[in-house]
């Protein structure tokens, strides 16, 4: 089954301007960990953006979970997509602790629910000791994981990451690259993660595709592991 | 296709923000396209008498006014802030933030302070009267003159210029005056040749809101008796009764007004500087001897004039009225005043919040709304007045027949004799004070945490309240507080849209000096002039935060 299909994605900062993307068009199916390659400035974080509904794009279509949430005629607020981010920076908010940032996407559901997802979640990112900390409290790969369990706190049909391991040092990478993959693996999640490093994608992902840089009009290169 | 294209963008941008936006930046364009279209009609016979014979009066004055005003506080602003960010003297850092105080004192309470202490009786000429046996020629010595304009302006309106300049030299300036002090140039050559030029948009910045203030001035001009176009509004709007001649000056200002932004904006377009935004501040020389006394000097007299002398004659004079004006009236009058700024400044930073919410997404939408929403702080108080109470007469129009059913009689005026015209007024002019304080504090949060909130499933709505309104708390308070200050100390506007009989401290404090009670005048001024204060010390808190 296809969690997420994107077909023919076009986008640009301002009309008549160069595309960044154009006809960009790939499917994710469900429990994949899918890498998405490229330099800085290929388009690769605006990629994200467009899937998850913060930009809107020129032209092409985005479904989640076989539903359409933007094409010519339509447009999805994000909050009403299904998806989750982990944002480069983390974005954990600063005025909340680790227990109210990850409730925080959590709004619907019940009391106890809301306390057993919490508790579910912070044991998968094993931080249960964390839970009265500030982000400013925490290092980097705390930090990371966090987000990743907020991210995940809502069960999002896809979980997108945004260059994961940018803000960690290189000798934290490899643990956490092995770490990240097993968490997904075990909430099941499909998830899309770019990155300028093809040893990110080695380490976690299924497959991976480039944005390619030769062409102004980025197409899509499709390459399987 | 196209229409599918808009339809989709409403989709993902039309909410409650943007139409909350519209309605906001509609009661702000209304007035200011009322009195602007008055050029359209035809005049009266008034406006020729006017055009004929006091025109060219009006617009001498209101520019020589402007042009001494703004070289003065070019000079005081630029070498004081020069001087307390190069150079380490006695009391510099008291000097630092004790040169903003001249602001907390508005020139129209000044100027009666000043002329009352020049006057044949006042502390100046019985000093040298009795103790020096020195007679003064009244009319070297008198202050109710354009002269006498300009000193109360340059002392304190100079300010604006010193605390942008400031701020530009503390945080970009350092590694183009090192640069010059290691290639062997003197400390004057440097302030020449880099501090001055390099600074020139700061200062022009400064000197473009002293510029504002003169032009909106009405305290000071017509207590001294000097005729500018902003006075020749009030008297044809209160002498003749001619509200439609008051607006073609109204517009015929604002023309000049427009005028001079666009000359403003076309001398700076190819001046603009790229400033390495992360610059070590700059480390001040130790002076020593006479040079430090100097420099000490200078500092102490601008900040003596500007600021100790005026208040402790004010003072002195409430110590005489004390018991004749703090009274049970007095409470009144104070409840009044802080309930009205209150009122205003909420409603201010509430639009601005909303406006400044949406502006985060930057589009030509969002940019032409943000500058319509600030257009107010340009224009004039008097200009604002005069077209708030056009459309409040025409609204009143307008209901009569709704007012007629309700019973409350053939067309009366309920909405222009009610306290909501000088709240919209203030609104108006000062929607730009809030806004510009809530937009930087959204800048500095950035849209991260936004994104964040409504990837996890939050509206735009939610998502503000939840992050974005605890993150942007401190903004919100400076806002406010700035916005209060300044509705505070207003004149004209409350002057001309206040409801019968409805005082405020600064009318009353006008109606004193008007009526040459000068003594019963110090306290309502006193109690302005701490208010205003106020920002001043939200101006040092916020800098002490910031280097730590």
């Amino acid at each position: 089954m296809k969690v997420l299909e994107v077909e023919g994605l076009t986008f640009s900062f301002q009309r008549g301007e160069e595309p960044i993307l154009s006809d960009v068009s790939f499917s994710i199916k469900k429990g994949e960990i899918v890498g998405v390659l490229g330099q800085s400035g290929s388009g690769k974080s605006t990629l994200l953006r467009l899937i998850s509904g913060l930009e809107i794009p020129w032209g092409g279509s985005i479904s989640v979970a076989g539903k359409p949430v933007v094409n010519q005629r339509l447009f999805v607020q994000p909050e009403k997509r299904g998806i989750g981010m982990v944002f480069q920076d983390y974005a954990l908010f600063p005025h909340m602790n680790v227990r109210d940032n990850i409730l925080f996407g959590l709004n619907k559901m019940s009391r106890a629910e809301r306390k057993n997802r919490l508790n579910e979640m912070l044991e998968l990112v094993q931080m249960t000791d964390f839970a009265k900390r500030f982000p400013h409290e925490l290092s980097g790969g705390q930090q990371q994981r966090i987000a990743l369990a907020r991210a995940l706190a809502p069960k999002p049909e896809v979980l997108l990451m945004d260059e994961p391991f940018s803000n960690l040092d290189a000798d934290l990478k490899a643990s956490i690259r092995s770490e990240l993959r097993s968490i997904l693996k075990a909430a099941g999640m499909t998830c899309m993660m770019v990155t300028h490093d093809r040893k990110d994608v080695d380490a976690i992902c299924d497959r991976s595709f480039s944005l390619s840089e030769d062409s102004a009009a980025r197409k899509v290169h499709m390459q399987s592991l | 296709m196209k229409a599918n294209l808009v339809r989709r963008y409403l989709q993902k941008e039309l909410n409650g923000w943007w139409i909350i936006s519209m309605v906001g930046a509609g009661i702000i364009l209304l007035p200011i396209l009322f009195v602007f279209f008055e050029l359209f009609q035809a005049p009266n016979e008034n406006w020729f008498q006017v055009r004929d014979y006091l025109l060219q009066t009006y617009l001498f004055n209101t520019v020589t006014l402007l042009l001494l005003t703004g070289l003065f506080t070019a000079i005081l602003g630029v070498t004081l802030a020069w001087l307390t960010t190069a150079y380490q003297f006695p009391l510099r850092n008291f000097f630092r933030w004790g040169l903003m105080l001249p602001l907390a004192i508005p020139p129209y309470i000044a100027a009666y302070t000043y002329r009352t202490m020049f006057s044949y009786t006042g502390v100046v000429q019985t000093t040298l009267r009795y103790e020096f046996g020195v007679q003064v020629d009244p009319e070297v010595i008198s202050v109710s003159s354009l002269r006498g304009a300009v000193f109360i302006f340059t002392l304190f309106l100079f300010p604006y210029v010193y605390l942008i300049t400031k701020a530009f030299l503390e945080n970009q300036s350092s590694s183009y005056i090192e640069t010059a002090r290691l290639l062997g140039r003197k400390p004057f050559d440097v302030f020449l040749k880099i501090v001055l030029p390099l600074s020139r948009p700061a200062v022009v910045g400064g000197v473009a809101l002293v510029v504002f203030e003169v032009l909106s001035d009405y305290g000071v001009t017509s207590y001294f008796g000097i005729h500018t176009i902003t006075t020749a509004i009030f008297q044809t709007w209160f002498g003749m009764y001619d509200v439609d001649t008051a607006m073609r000056l109204a517009a015929w200002l604002m023309v000049i007004l427009v005028g001079m932004v666009v000359v403003e904006r076309l001398l700076r377009q190819r001046q603009r500087y790229h400033l390495s935004s992360k610059s070590k501040p700059l480390t001040p020389m130790k002076l020593r001897g006479v040079k430090a006394v100097a420099a000490l000097s200078y500092c102490a007299l601008v900040f003596g004039l500007g600021f100790a002398i005026p208040l402790l004659q004010l003072l002195s004079w409430a110590g005489l009225t004390f018991e004749k004006v703090w009274d049970l009236s007095f409470f009144i009058l104070l409840k009044q005043t802080i309930s009205v700024a209150a009122v205003s400044s909420a409603l201010i930073i509430i639009l601005a919040v909303v406006v400044a919410n949406i502006s985060r997404s930057k589009n030509v939408f969002s940019y032409f709304l943000s500058k319509i929403i600030t257009a107010g702080y340009s224009i004039p108080g008097a200009i604002i007045a005069i077209g708030v109470l056009a459309v409040f007469i025409e609204l009143d129009g307008k209901l009569a027949p709704v007012y007629a059913s309700l019973g409350w009689g053939e067309a009366p005026l309920i909405l222009s004799m009610s306290l909501f015209m000088l709240i919209v007024g203030y609104t108006i002019r000062f929607m730009a004070t809030g806004f510009n304080a809530i937009e930087v504090g959204f800048e500095k949060v950035g849209t991260k945490y936004l994104e964040a909130a409504r990837m996890l499933g939050n509206g735009r709505t939610m998502a503000f309240f939840k992050v974005d309104l605890p993150l942007i708390k401190g903004a919100l308070l400076s806002g406010f507080i700035l916005t209060f200050v300044e509705i505070t100390k207003e004149l004209p506007l409350v002057l001309l849209l206040r409801p019968f009989n409805f005082e405020t401290l600064a009318t009353k404090a006008f109606q004193y000096a008007k009526d040459e009670m000068i003594h019963e005048a110090a306290i309502p001024s006193l109690m302005i002039i701490a208010i205003s204060s106020l920002s001043v010390v939200l101006f040092y808190f916020i800098e002490k935060r910031v280097k730590q």
